[in-house]
Formats: C-alpha cells, structure tokens, sequence
C-alpha cells in the first residue's frame, strides 16, 4: 500500500511543506546507553517504517501543539491501549517533541524500525531471548546474515497479545480408512478427582 | 540436475567391475528398447531402478544417474520437471530444533507447510508433524487430542505440544532397518533411501515418536503444487511400499535455510541451528532455558528440545 | 544317481494318491490361488487394501508370523526325545515333526514377505550384493535364524530318509551334531522372534523381559497342541503306526506348558495393573478397552477362556486320557494361544500410539485371504513331506538298483 496517497486524504494541505521538512530533519539519534547484549551475535532488523499508515508522523503533528496531558484520545489513533495495564499511555513510548521517533523510558530517541529499544525498556528478559534468538523470529536463514523481524511485526504495540484465531484443518486418515470416533477421555486433573471426592 | 554431488563411495574392484557391467547391459537395452514403456520409463530406467545400489555405496556417477532418473520419473508420472540434488552436509554442523512451547499456540501452520515443501502425497494423507492439544497441568501423551478442531486456538486451558522426528542421536529406526536403508548423515539428519527400503516397517514399530510414516498407496501430488526444488535423501516423489520421515528440510538446511515449519511459524515457536556453534541460537536456548526432551527416559538422545519461557 | 531317484520317487509319492488325497491337495490349491489372486491386488494397488495404517503398521500378517515361528519352534519337543532320550516310540514319528517345522517356517516366512512393502526388492537383504543389517537389527537375525532351521529341518530329515531310501541306517554320528544344533536353534528362532518385539521400548507392551520366556512356553503348549491332532490324523489315514505313548508324552508336556504360559500371563497382569502406570494403556486396551476403544477386549477374553478351559482338561488325569477332551483341549490351546499370540500380542503394541492416539485395525479381506492361502500352502507343503516321509518310513519306497535304468 502507497502511504503517501493515504497520507494526501488526511492533509492534503500542508503535504508539500511537511514532506520537505520530515526530509531535512537532522538525524536526532544518539547514542542509546543501552548498547546491546555481549556475546550476541550480529543482525539486522527488518525494516518497518513503509508499512506504517501514517509515518512520518510529524507531517500531521507538526501542525498541532504538543500535549504532555495523560488523556484518552478521540481520534483517528487507538483510542484503547491494552498494553500496560494502564500504567502506559501514548508518550511512554511516542517521542512528546519529535513525533518521527520513538523513546526510550529515558528519554532517548529512537527510529521506528529500532522499535525493540524501546520495547525492551520494559521487556528485558524478552529482549535478550530476541537477541539471542530465543524469541521472535528470525528470516529465512538459519545460516549467513541474521536478520530478524522487530517485535512490532508480529506485535500490535498498542495491543501487543496475539489474537487467538482459527487453526488450519485436522490431521487425515489415510486413504481407505474412516476417521474413528474421538478418544473418550477420563478426568485427568488431579484437583477435579478432588472436588469430586468432598462433593461425595 | 545438480553438481553438488555428496558421499558416494569411489567404488572398489568389484563395484566397478559391476558398474561396467551394468553399464554394457544398460547400452544394450536402450539401443533395443528406445521408447518408452514400463509405465511411462524406459526399460532401461526400470532395470537401472530395479538394481540401483543404496545410496552410501553409489558412485558419485551412479549417484548422478539416479538423480536423472528421478527427474525422468516425476516428469513422466506427474508431468512435473523438477530437479533433484544431492547437497552433501555441511562439515562442523550438527542440526538441533527446539520448539518453545509457551508460544506456540496450536495453529498447525508448520503441519501444512510441511505437507506442501515435502511433496507428501495428499491422498495418501500423510504429514511429518502432530500437534497434540493437552489439558493445562497434564504432560500425559494419552490424553492429548490429536484431532481438535476448535472455531480458534489456542482454547483456554489447554496448552499445545508439536511433535515431529527428533533426528535422535541414536536412533532406535536405524539399528531395526534389516538392510540399512537408514541411516543418521554425519549433520545428524535420519535419512532414508526410498530406493532402497523394502517397506518392513519395522523402524516404524522401532519409532518411541511416531516419526515415521508409510507409503501405503502412491503419493498423489497435484502438478501445480509440486515442489520442484527436491534433494535424494529428502523431498523427492517417493514410490509406494517404503517408509519416509522428517529430514529437517535436508534440501533447505544443507544451504542455510531454515526447514519449512519454522519459517511458516508464525508465532516464532521453532529454533532451528546448528549445534556444534557455540554461539547459535539453538545452544543459546539449551544454555539459557529450562529444556526437555520428550521420552527422555529411553536414551535415543533426540535432538529436538521444548523449553517455555 | 541315487539322490536323483530318491527325489524323483519322493515327489512321484507325493502326487500319488487315493482320490480323497487329490481332493484334499486340489481344495487347499484352490485356497492358495484364491489368496494369490488376492495378493496380486495387494501387489498392483500396494498396502492400501489392508486394513493397516500409521497407527497400527503391523497386522494380521504379523500375528501369524509371530504364531508360526512358535509352532516351528515346537518341533524340538519331539527332536529332544528322539534323539537325546533315545525314545523309539517318538524317533518315528520325529520326521513327521520336522516335516511340519519345515511348513510353519516357509508360513512365517511367506507371512513376511506378504507383510513387505516392496516385495521386489528382496533381494538388498543378501549379503555382498545388499546390505544385511546383522547383528544390529533383530529383523536382520530373525531373517538369519529362520533361514538355517528351514535348511537343518530339511537337511536332517533328507539324510535320514535317504539313509532310510537306499536300505542303510543313517550313521548317528554323522548327523547327531546337526541334531544338536537344530534343537538350540528351535529355541533360539523363537527367542529371537520375541526379541524383535521386545527390543522396542517404544512399544510398552512389548518392552518386557518375560515376552521371551513367555513366547516359548506357548509355543510349547500350541505346538504339541497341533502335533497332537496331526498324529492322529495320521494314525487314522494311514496304516503308519503312531504309539499312544508319543501323544501321551506331548500332551504332559503340553499341559506343563500351557500351566507356564497361563502363570506367565498372570505375572503380567498383575506387574501391570497393581500401579497402572502409562506402560499399561495397551494391556488395558486389550483386556478392557481405552477411551471408548475395544476391539480386542471380547477376543482376548474368549481366548483366555479357552486357555483356561484346556488348563483344566488337561490337568485332570483322567480327562486328558480320554482322547476325545484332549482334542477338544488341544483345539482350544491351538486357537486360543493363536488369538493371544497373534493379534492380542501384536496388535496392542500399537494402540495407543506413541503419542497417545487410539486408531483401531482390524484386517480386511485380502488379508483374511492372504493369511487363509498361507495357511493352505503351509499345509500342503506338510502333506506332501508327510506323505513322501511316511511311505519311506514305512519301507514302501526303497531304491531299487534295476531301477536305476529306468529313464528320468
């Protein structure tokens, strides 16, 4: 999907003098306290930013005063967060000056294809399994490169548990043979044998 | 047609002996008989197939020939051209495959891709992973649920465990094959000579996973969904009346890339690498989590963990 | 050449017979080309047309194989009186045992290859030229073991009987290692036959010590059962004399058999149902049936039934002298120990699977009549033998030097 043709509905106005602006923006990152897990080894992140809707998000934002209030938001965003708990909204993660990066809880800009920074602020132990490779998923190789999906890839950041949905069809029988009826199986918990038992 | 072309022995005396032999009997025949018949082969190409060496002892020229053949026979049974390598094994690289299973959510991605990279016969029904579905608190394999069809996974209280070949280091199929038609490849893959099999079905009786499945009727592949990137000891068509099995994607893995089900994984359950490198991914996981492996207890040291995070 | 005659004149006395002996040969031909038409389909079409799958990957052909292997092995327990204990009564009628160990190895074997998925090639189990798996793999063994006693079931009999055919006692020393050997080998082909399935501790059910012990304590109540009956049909067709005291002594030792063999199935029951743990699924399967599953649960019952039933026969002196029970005890051992060797022992191995799947087998019918032309050609294989080894027994065929001339 063309972003910019979507981006042209949304404020077709202002387009041609944001578009030059989010161009010229100095490159704001610095560098991260947080450098990283020895001993991983080398990869790269699969880049995000062109499948994101509304990125560059300053080309909207420019034109709005920064609000730092902790509010609930009506409008074209999330309106619901279900990251968190409550205890997150929109600028713990979203850059409060600079709305084309991310931050870091301290404070620290980052790009949006680095999302990972910011998740692993909260998310330590994850982040080093996603290093290392223990969580998340890497690309095509097992071999050579390693590039790896970022977290938001396969995580809605704003609502970042995985949706239950339908499984792919049950294992055949082979040719020639029926299905058999499924197996009846008895009570396996031991605490239902339990509940059973003082009922009697 | 591939020039990577693996461990065929150089032949001794008698198998080259023999080799000439055939050979002059293959010239003969094929000047006799030049069109096909045999059921869309040649005769020459039955013979040849009828007394084709097992694979750790063909030549790398016989090795070539069998791989010809092969491609002949898929085009003529499936009108399919596909090609059919022999990737030797990586040195220094021993495969291992560890499956997270608190990610896992029970979707069966890997079980379908895996029918589809495999060429397994889709009337003959048969696939290389079951994913069981067992009740939260119970590990018991008797009471799972092989066949659970809910509207969505993963279903509340229950928690799902795939399970495939575990390439075990020392496996019980291999010591019950009677004429060695198995064999562990020196990357630690079980493998087996669809050539050579003779369809006892003992190592299947051998199997402590039910890793292995059997030819019953020809494997039946739609054209259009064959896959044409195919390895000797892997995905190749197979013929009826033999035994096949996971082989850990041995076209894929032996040029770095990742088997099937865990590149359709969508939820990053599956690791997959190379055991002997300190630094992998997969040792990683064994350094850093709780493993397990299933059927532990009867020391053929799979190759396959399961650990939760 | 004298050998030449002596199977010359053993294979016209084969095809020479009274009509009831033709109908005899030509009903049992006719099974086997029923079975082989049958057999063809399962050549043409593959294993479909069984009723095995994944699930239970061994069957009916399996079940008989494992049965026969028992029955071949049982012939010892004529082989050990004859010729250890120098008994007369059981030296003649010693080749009439061989004869059938000769039938029920070619049966296991034919069960065997009727069992393979590629028949044709066969071949890759020869030595040199394939690739023999031995002494790794217990099929490799079971191959190897069955082979020889199929060869020292011939060879003995043959130098006796042509011993016999030129006039001549057959020199004791020359033969009697062989006859050692062979009685260490009966033991063994059947040792090694539990082996295969006792070597799998993926199988529970099979994973047990006692399946060795308890493979041959059947087989040594099943075998007699089957010689019992057929020395006496014997007896009955033919004018060859079969002494009383051959079938009392089998029938004694049958019923210490059947006695062992009950016991041991009673070790088993108890080792796995006093703490029913996961290895007892299978035996819970076949002797009470598992998640709504129970195939199996009526046969083995009646089998156990009928054990039980001989056991009592058998054990009552003046019952098992009459030989009216102890033929109906020798059928109910003979079919009983064949449902809870055969498919109760094989079939149980695969339910639940490895992983816990229930999946039921139950043979169709070009197993039944693949099994059924086994079975024939087994028995016509035995007739013949019998009938050739009885009329040199019996002095009716001797080599004739004038005979010599008559043209081949």
């Amino acid at each position: 999907m063309n972003s910019m043709t979507l981006q042209c509905l949304v404020c077709v106005m202002c387009l041609v003098v944001l578009q030059a602006q989010a161009e010229e923006a100095p490159d704001v990152r610095q560098p991260l306290r947080f450098e990283g897990y020895p001993g991983a080894p080398e990869f790269e992140v699969v880049p995000r930013k062109d499948e994101l809707f509304f990125y560059p998000c300053a080309q909207c934002h420019e034109t709005m005063e920064p609000n730092p209030e902790i509010r609930t938001l009506n409008t074209m965003h999330d309106a619901e967060i279900e990251h968190g708990r409550g205890r997150i909204w929109c600028l713990s993660c979203h850059n409060l000056e600079n709305r084309n990066y991310l931050n870091t809880l301290l404070n620290e800009l980052v790009d949006f294809d680095e999302a990972h920074l910011v998740c692993g602020g909260c998310h330590a132990n994850r982040h080093k399994d996603w290093y290392f490779g223990a969580h998340g998923k890497r690309v095509a190789s097992w071999q050579g490169d390693r590039t790896l999906y970022n977290c938001t890839h396969c995580h809605n950041a704003h609502s970042p548990a995985i949706q239950p949905r339908a499984p792919k069809p049950a294992p055949p029988v082979r040719a020639g043979l029926e299905r058999q009826p499924g197996i009846q199986h008895e009570k396996s918990a031991v605490w239902d044998t339990h509940v059973e038992r003082e009922e009697q | 047609m591939s020039n990577e072309t693996g461990s065929g022995n150089d032949g001794d005396k008698f198998d080259q002996a023999r080799r000439n032999f055939l050979r002059g009997i293959g010239m003969g025949t094929a000047a006799a008989v030049a069109q096909p018949a045999w059921g869309g082969q040649t005769f020459q190409d039955t013979f040849a197939d009828f007394f084709q060496k097992d694979y750790r002892r063909m030549s790398a020229e016989e090795i070539e020939a069998a791989l010809e053949r092969i491609e002949r026979k898929a085009q003529a049974r499936y009108d399919v051209e596909i090609e059919c390598q022999n990737t030797p094994p990586q040195p220094g690289v021993v495969y291992g495959y560890a499956i997270n299973i608190s990610r896992c959510k029970g979707y069966r991605d890997c079980v379908h891709a895996c029918v589809k990279e495999n060429n397994l016969g889709r009337d003959s029904q048969m696939q290389y992973i079951r994913v069981l579905e067992l009740d939260q608190g119970d590990f018991n394999l008797e009471h799972s649920d092989h066949y659970y069809e809910p509207e969505t996974v993963p279903v509340e209280g229950k928690h799902y465990l795939p399970v495939q070949c575990m390439q075990c280091d020392d496996p019980p199929c291999v010591k019950a094959c009677p004429v060695e038609a198995t064999w562990m490849e020196p990357d630690g893959i079980v493998v087996v000579d669809y050539d050579w099999c003779i369809g006892c079905r003992y190592c299947m009786a051998a199997c402590p996973y039910w890793a292995r499945h059997f030819n019953w009727t020809v494997p039946e592949i739609p054209a259009e969904e064959m896959n044409t990137n195919t390895h000797y000891l892997g995905n190749r068509p197979r013929p009826r009346g033999v035994v096949e099995k996971c082989h850990f994607c041995i076209h894929r893995t032996r040029k770095g890339q990742q088997p099937a089900c865990m590149e359709a994984c969508p939820t990053g359950s599956r690791i997959f690498g190379n055991l002997l490198d300190p630094d992998s991914e997969i040792r990683y996981v064994l350094a850093n989590k709780q493993v397990f492996r299933l059927k532990e207890d009867l020391g053929t040291e799979p190759k396959f963990w399961y650990y939760s995070d | 050449m004298p050998v030449i005659r002596f199977i010359f004149d053993g294979v016209r006395e084969m095809f020479r017979g009274p009509r009831e002996y033709w109908i005899w040969l030509a009903v049992l031909s006719l099974v086997v080309l029923f079975g082989a038409a049958r057999y063809s389909q399962q050549l043409t079409e593959g294993l479909v047309v069984t009723g095995m799958s994944d699930q239970v990957s061994w069957g009916f052909y399996i079940s008989n194989f494992a049965f026969l292997v028992g029955i071949a092995a049982a012939a010892v327990l004529l082989v050990i009186p004859a010729y250890i204990f120098d008994r007369k009564d059981v030296k003649e009628v010693v080749l009439v045992g061989e004869g059938m160990a000769v039938a029920a190895v070619t049966m296991a074997i034919l069960f065997v290859i009727a069992d393979l998925g590629r028949p044709d090639r066969l071949w890759h189990m020869i030595p040199v030229i394939g690739r023999f798996h031995w002494p790794i793999s217990l099929l490799a063994w079971d191959v190897l073991v069955l082979s020889v006693y199929f060869l020292l079931n011939l060879a003995i009999p043959f130098y006796v009987l042509y011993s016999r055919y030129r006039g001549k006692e057959p020199n004791f020393r020359l033969y009697f290692p062989f006859v050692v050997i062979a009685m260490f080998w009966a033991i063994s082909i059947h040792t090694v036959t539990a082996f295969l399935f006792s070597a799998n501790p993926a199988r529970p059910f099979w994973h047990t010590a006692l399946l060795g012990p308890r493979f041959i304590a059947s087989a040594f109540a099943s075998g007699p059962a089957l010689i019992i009956i057929t020395l006496q049909i014997v007896r009955k067709l033919t004018s060859y004399n079969v002494s009383q005291t051959v079938i009392d002594l089998l029938a004694l030792i049958m019923t210490t058999a059947l006695q062992i063999s009950l016991f041991f199935v009673g070790a088993e029951l108890f080792t796995d149902f006093y703490n029913e743990g996961a290895h007892a699924a299978s035996i819970h399967y076949l002797f009470f049936g598992l998640g709504g599953f129970y195939s199996l649960k009526a046969w083995i019952w009646f089998a156990l039934a009928l054990n039980l039933t001989a056991v009592v026969i058998l054990m009552i002196h003046p019952l098992r002298q009459k030989t009216l029970m102890l033929n109906i005890a020798c059928v109910l051992t003979f079919v009983g120990i064949w449902i809870e060797k055969g498919m109760g022992l094989v079939i149980p191995g695969f339910v639940p699977t490895p992983l816990g799947e229930i999946f039921e087998y139950w043979p169709t019918s070009v197993e039944l009549a693949v099994a059924a032309a086994i079975w024939a050609f087994g028995v016509l294989i035995f007739t013949l033998l019998a009938k050739a080894v009885i009329a040199i027994e019996q002095g009716k065929l001797r080599y004739r030097a004038k005979d010599a001339m008559y043209p081949l």
